[in-house]
């Protein structure tokens, strides 16, 4: 008896299986991409669009470089909150799930909260906290620091924060889950080879949960890409990234075939980045098995 | 057993161990010789393994003292004691290739690679394994292939004693057989001291040298297996090894060379037993017949026995070399009897039967809790 899966595109019983998932993706994913992509040939005149099959939006978008600033920027500034985020969320997962097991729920569900509390209030939180005459400044004079120490609200350093903020419980989690799955007994081996707590650390825990940094990297930098809120509010919309340069591409210049190429772009660019990156760390994998 | 004029391996002084209000380990003290092949032996909760894990330094102990070779190892961690481990579930790294497993605790102590690899070579030609493992993962391995893995990488380092927290108990029965056989092959051509925690005391009969029969945080017994089996120091030594009948009986009179019994049932014409088959413990009052299955067998109508009883054949049980027998007595007991191959004097259900057993197969014991 074969019990494997057939894999004959002509077989009638495994299409009509596949039909639900075939008709849900087509309707919720690839639809809307095909209608975006076609977008692109069409062009707005007096606030309407019209149907004219050309390629002026792709001119305009690979002969301005002005666009790929923004991407460039957007990208960086996604990849230094993916790094910034994994060196912070490391520990506290790490210390959730040995050092702090004990409180381990109560944590959870203080970062929980903090997580699903709305992003504006706490993105608008910061802008208070952040301020000239803000909390970190009344504090920091009261230690008896020079006035308006804090003086970054309104720069890229005050958008990486919030974007760090909002998606550090997305590393958290990853790491956690990742670390928490290494057997114990695993630590004590390396202990017992004569490991020592850095050895151990290096040689045991760390390429364990390697998969965990990956797939919490990959999530943080997919909506890292993607924030409009916090270069808006806490970077002053005084250096955009490419989230809101779409938002204002469709909403305030509703200009909507050149919006619907940077979404096309931004998403192309991405997902090939991390494919990318994917594929350049499962070579080094098969390398040092070989 | 080589060097046993050499002091002990391992010192183990008046260790307690407690987990918050919960004392897992309650005051043992134990002494291995070099070479020597120990069992630590009891149900779970006993403290064998919480024993091993102070041993090994992944804990440190409420109070006593541990010292290797002479050597205190209060405050010396586990990286630095000259101690390795085999886990339960052997705990070998999954992100390593079996020669890297072999290899990590060498390549921890800054051997050159060159180094590292012969000594790999000759731990996987020690424990048979095919050299073609070296570049796989050890989940491509089968779970005995796994087994020696772990002992490799155990081995590698010559560590001056090498502790086994269970690594047999996942496996199936008949690749159990090779690997017991295995380690005590292992034991003879490396010389190292072996510390064994086990549940079964088969395993522990057929590998140790020594079995420390725990329960509860103590140490019951400590002895050679025959002195376990035959001599044990209470009825719940008696009742874990395996199987037996323990009779109830009344010391009447204790003697320099004979003690005077009562035993409900059993007749005995001298009604004495040389001191020799009785434990120290025992002093006058209740006490405990301990006789084995196997030691047991009928008597036909002329024989004679030192110790005989009458009962009823209830149940008969084949195991392919032994008969396993279940028989009543009038007084209320169920004897269990086995006998190798076939009897002479073969035993139906419901038949009534003359039991006996000679005074050298008896051993008395303290009427304890069991």
């Amino acid at each position: 008896m074969d019990h494997s899966v057939s894999r004959n595109w002509r077989d009638p019983e495994l299409l009509l299986k596949a039909l639900p998932s075939v008709l849900l993706q087509t309707t919720c994913f690839i639809a809307p991409l095909l209608m975006t992509f076609l977008l692109t040939f069409q062009r707005t005149r007096d606030f309407q669009l019209r149907w004219t099959w050309d390629l002026a939006t792709w001119t305009d978008v690979f002969t301005k470089p002005h666009y790929w600033t923004i991407l460039g920027h957007t990208l960086v500034m996604a990849a230094a909150c993916v790094a910034i985020s994994m060196v912070i969320a490391f520990p506290i997962a790490y210390g959730l799930s040995t050092r702090f097991k004990r409180w381990e729920n109560e944590i959870k569900i203080l970062i929980t909260f903090a997580f699903i509390t709305d992003a504006t209030l706490k993105t608008f939180g910061w802008v208070l906290f952040l301020d000239k005459k803000g909390a970190a400044n009344f504090l920091l004079a009261g230690l008896g620091l020079p006035p308006e120490s804090v003086a970054f609200l309104f720069t890229d350093w005050a958008t990486l924060l919030g974007m760090v903020y909002n998606l550090l419980p997305f590393a958290i989690f990853t790491l956690y889950l990742s670390i928490d799955n290494i057997d114990r007994n695993l630590i004590l081996a390396a202990y017992d080879a004569g490991a020592g707590k850095w050895r151990a650390h290096w040689e045991v825990t760390l390429p364990l949960c390697k998969p965990g940094i990956w797939a919490g990297s990959v999530l943080i930098f997919l909506l890292g890409v993607g924030v409009f809120l916090e270069p808006k509010v806490l970077g002053g919309g005084t250096s955009p990234m490419s989230a809101e340069l779409i938002r204002q591409t469709f909403e305030t210049r509703v200009n909507w075939p050149l919006g619907a190429a940077l979404t096309l772009v931004l998403m192309t660019v991405s997902v090939f980045l991390v494919l990318l990156f994917t594929r350049l760390l499962n070579m080094k994998r098969a390398g040092a098995s070989a | 057993m080589q060097n046993m004029n050499t002091a002990p391996i391992l010192q183990i002084e008046d260790i307690h161990k407690d987990y918050g209000t919960y004392q897992a380990l309650k005051g043992v003290s134990l002494s291995v010789r070099q070479g020597e092949f120990i069992a630590l032996v009891g149900p779970s909760g006993c403290g064998k393994t919480t024993l091993l894990k102070q041993i090994a330094g992944f804990e440190d102990a409420t109070s006593g003292r541990i010292s290797i070779d002479g050597r205190d190892m209060a405050g010396v961690p586990a990286a630095q004691r000259p101690t390795s481990i085999v886990f339960q579930k052997l705990a070998l790294f999954p992100h390593m290739t079996v020669a890297e497993n072999i290899g990590f605790p060498l390549k921890l102590r800054k051997v050159v690679p060159a180094e590292i690899a012969a000594r790999v070579n000759e731990m996987i030609a020690l424990m048979e394994l095919k050299p073609i493992y070296l570049d796989r993962l050890p989940r491509a391995l089968s779970g005995g292939e796994q087994q020696r893995v772990a002992l490799a990488r155990s081995m590698i380092s010559s560590p001056k004693l090498l502790l086994l927290d269970e690594p047999l108990s996942a496996l199936d029965v008949k690749l159990k057989k090779v690997l017991q056989s295995e380690l005590k092959r292992l034991h003879r051509s490396v010389g190292v001291t072996f510390v064994h925690v086990t549940h079964d005391l088969e395993e522990a009969m057929m590998l140790a040298d020594r079995i420390c029969v725990m329960r509860a945080g103590h140490i019951l017994q400590l002895g050679e297996p025959a002195d376990i089996y035959y001599r044990p120091a209470d009825a719940f030594v008696a009742g874990f090894i395996g199987e037996t009948n323990l009779l109830p009986v009344e010391i009447t009179r204790r003697g320099k060379d004979r003690v005077e019994y009562r035993g409900t049932g059993i007749a005995d014409e001298t009604g004495a037993i040389p001191v020799r088959f009785i434990a120290d413990q025992v002093g006058t009052g209740q006490a405990l017949m301990n006789v084995r299955p196997e030691l047991i067998r009928r008597i036909g109508p002329g024989d004679k026995a030192e110790c005989s009883m009458n009962a009823q054949v209830t149940e008969i049980f084949t195991k392919g070399g032994t008969v396993q027998y279940r028989a009543h007595t009038p007084e209320g007991y169920d004897l269990a009897i086995e006998i190798q191959g076939t009897s002479d004097l073969p035993m139906r259900v419901g038949e009534d039967v003359r039991l006996g057993w000679a005074k050298k197969d008896i051993w008395v014991l303290p009427a304890g809790a069991a």
